[in-house]
């Protein structure tokens, strides 16, 4: 069981300091009820009043528990437990122990959440005692036994816990228990570090409050083992991540991760290829086709006419006199291929077409025939992977004033490339 | 058209700067209008390259991809010294080079295969692997990054290559008037 309440929280973080208090110094230093054995450190919020006298008798006990309102700390109560020692005096010892810790959550926590609280300060006790008890081959009936017996007593408030604390310690028998309660305290670190991943959970959530940066707080119901919380903190941070790529990225609608990193992915490689076009326009354009044509069939990307004048209305208006125009220059080029291929190159870009991989300009035309954009033709087989591209524009030699057009523009259709082509319309 | 930084050490302006000062650099060793299309396609390489790395300079090494590209640049350069000029002494430094190339890649190729598979536990979890490996290839200096150090550097990498497209296209606009 996880304790959630804060009074857990802080109940755990006074066990979590005994942690480094082995089992054998506690029995050593069984019989001397005064010194104090374990060191609370300063940073431990419970202000221990300490006993003055080793035997005590319950209403005594109990009174100054009860009044007193100052915290104090696991560790003056439990120096000295030790598990041979059955008489009244430890009985009531850890008797006092345990009903001061009750009374100190319900004196830190409200009214309301004492008898949870509470409860839950006794399961965990109890818990703690039934591991206790196995370390230390107690009895485990009785053990069970106290924890059922007070498990079902502490329904009925916190005083009634109290009392009913009373009741279940009130036999004799229990009396091992009671020592297995008293080693509760100081080595209840070591049982948590040795216990199952249930126990760590509660001091990791004790310690989350006291080191906010780090961690993460463990919210109920969610585990909270170091490897989960890093888990959920690189996701938070990758989807963190995602949406600030989601602003760069146009077309950013996709919910899907998965769908997301591949526009991410499609759009770097877009803007990859932007820059080697634009270097390349630089040129003087026209040109510089040519070494790129020649240098692979796959790189080859060329710089195509872009609206020219009339960006949205070219495709109906142009469409059948750029039919008869495309086949004619269609079967020019195939004549100026066999020779060389630069003169083709050329004699394409005085008319303001360019050349490009069948495979890019498919993605263009897919694009395109969602917006405004040249048409497409398709060159006869013969010449293979080519396909001819028409500028609307046909401003003709001035064809490096064009902007670039590749898949992603046509789709974007927005931002700076229309920018670029209204101001290439100017001249 | 106006290209007009308001902010003068903004990245845009850096990059600006720099890349019209390695332009002019380049227009001033040969003319525009070369005729040899091998002559323009180094041309172009020279200007791609410049675009580059005057984009790289401008964001320092403050980011891996930038860090990346530059010592890409720096050890291309240097092969090539070392292939044109001087062999003697070259041999050596290209023999330096290369097994620093070879040791930085066999670490990255360590750190690749040692992170992978804790990557790939981190991102079967997620079922990013394959795409993430693309992205990897893209951006420069991606190798040797978890998940969301990548996806930092691509955000920022992307904001630089966008700004980088910008300012060529103006650039391009303004040479294409005149």
């Amino acid at each position: 069981m996880q304790p959630c309440s804060r009074e857990m929280q802080a109940m755990n973080s006074l066990l979590n300091p005994t942690q480094q208090i082995p089992l054998q110094d506690l029995q050593i230093n069984g019989n001397s009820h005064h010194h104090q054995q374990i060191h609370v450190p300063s940073s431990s919020q419970f202000q221990y009043p300490t006993p003055t006298s080793t035997t005590h008798h319950d209403d005594s006990f109990l009174e100054q528990i009860l009044s007193s309102t100052t915290s104090f700390p696991w560790s003056d109560e439990t120096g000295p437990p030790n598990p041979e020692d059955n008489n009244n005096a430890g009985f009531n010892y850890d008797e006092m122990v345990l009903a001061s810790k009750l009374r100190q959550h319900q004196i830190n926590g409200g009214a309301a959440g004492n008898p949870f609280s509470a409860m839950k300060m006794m399961l965990m006790m109890q818990q703690q005692q039934q591991q206790q008890q196995m370390m230390l081959a107690g009895r485990p009936t009785v053990a069970s036994s106290a924890a059922g017996g007070g498990i079902t007593t502490n329904h009925q408030g916190g005083e009634g816990s109290m009392q009913a604390l009373y009741n279940v310690f009130g036999d004799g028998s229990l009396h091992g228990t009671m020592q297995a309660k008293s080693f509760v305290g100081a080595n209840s670190a070591t049982e948590m570090t040795q216990s199952q991943g249930s126990r760590p959970t509660a001091g990791e959530a004790v310690t989350a409050p006291e080191k906010p940066k780090q961690r993460v707080r463990a919210r109920r119901g969610q585990a909270t083992d170091p490897h989960s919380i890093a888990e959920r903190l690189r996701r938070v941070r990758i989807a963190e991540r995602m949406k600030a790529l989601q602003e760069l990225v146009p077309n950013a609608n996709k919910t899907d991760k998965a769908s997301m990193l591949d526009e991410i992915i499609d759009y770097v490689k877009f803007l990859q290829l932007q820059v080697k076009v634009l270097s390349m326009s630089r040129l003087g354009g026209a040109a510089a086709v040519a070494p790129l044509v020649s240098e692979g069939g796959g790189d080859c990307i060329q710089t195509s006419a872009n609206g020219g004048s009339h960006p949205r209305n070219s495709n109906g208006d142009q469409t059948p006199s750029a039919n008869d125009r495309l086949t004619m220059t269609e079967h020019q080029v195939a004549k100026l291929m066999e020779e060389d291929m630069g003169s083709a190159m050329q004699y394409l870009q005085g008319k303001g077409l360019c050349l490009m991989p069948i495979s890019l300009a498919t993605a263009i035309s897919t694009a395109t025939s969602r917006s405004r954009n040249p048409m497409i033709n398709h060159e006869n087989p013969t010449n293979g992977s080519h396909l001819l591209i028409q500028s609307s524009g046909g401003d003709g030699p001035s064809s490096p004033s064009m902007s670039v057009l590749t898949v992603q523009s046509a789709t974007m259709g927005n931002g700076g490339l229309e920018g670029g082509a209204a101001s290439v319309s100017k001249p | 058209m106006d290209s007009q930084h308001l902010n003068p050490s903004s990245l845009k302006s850096r990059f600006t700067a720099r890349f019209l000062r390695a332009l002019i650099k380049i227009n001033a060793q040969k003319p525009i209008s070369s005729s040899s299309p091998r002559e323009i396609f180094q041309r172009y390489r020279r200007i791609k390259v410049a675009a580059d790395k005057s984009m790289a300079y401008s964001v320092r090494s403050r980011r891996t991809w930038s860090r990346a590209t530059l010592w890409k640049l720096r050890s291309r350069s240097r092969r090539r010294l070392a292939s044109s000029g001087r062999r003697s002494s070259i041999k050596t430094r290209t023999t330096t080079t290369t097994t620093t190339t070879t040791t930085s890649t066999n670490h990255r190729a360590a750190i690749v295969e040692k992170t992978s598979h804790e990557k790939e536990n981190k991102e079967d979890h997620v079922g990013l692997a394959v795409q993430a490996e693309e992205l990897r290839e893209l951006v420069p200096g991606g190798e040797s990054m978890d998940l969301c150090n990548l996806l930092d550097e691509t955000a920022h990498y992307i904001k630089c290559l966008t700004t980088q497209v910008q300012v060529m296209k103006k650039i391009a606009n303004l040479y294409s008037l005149e």
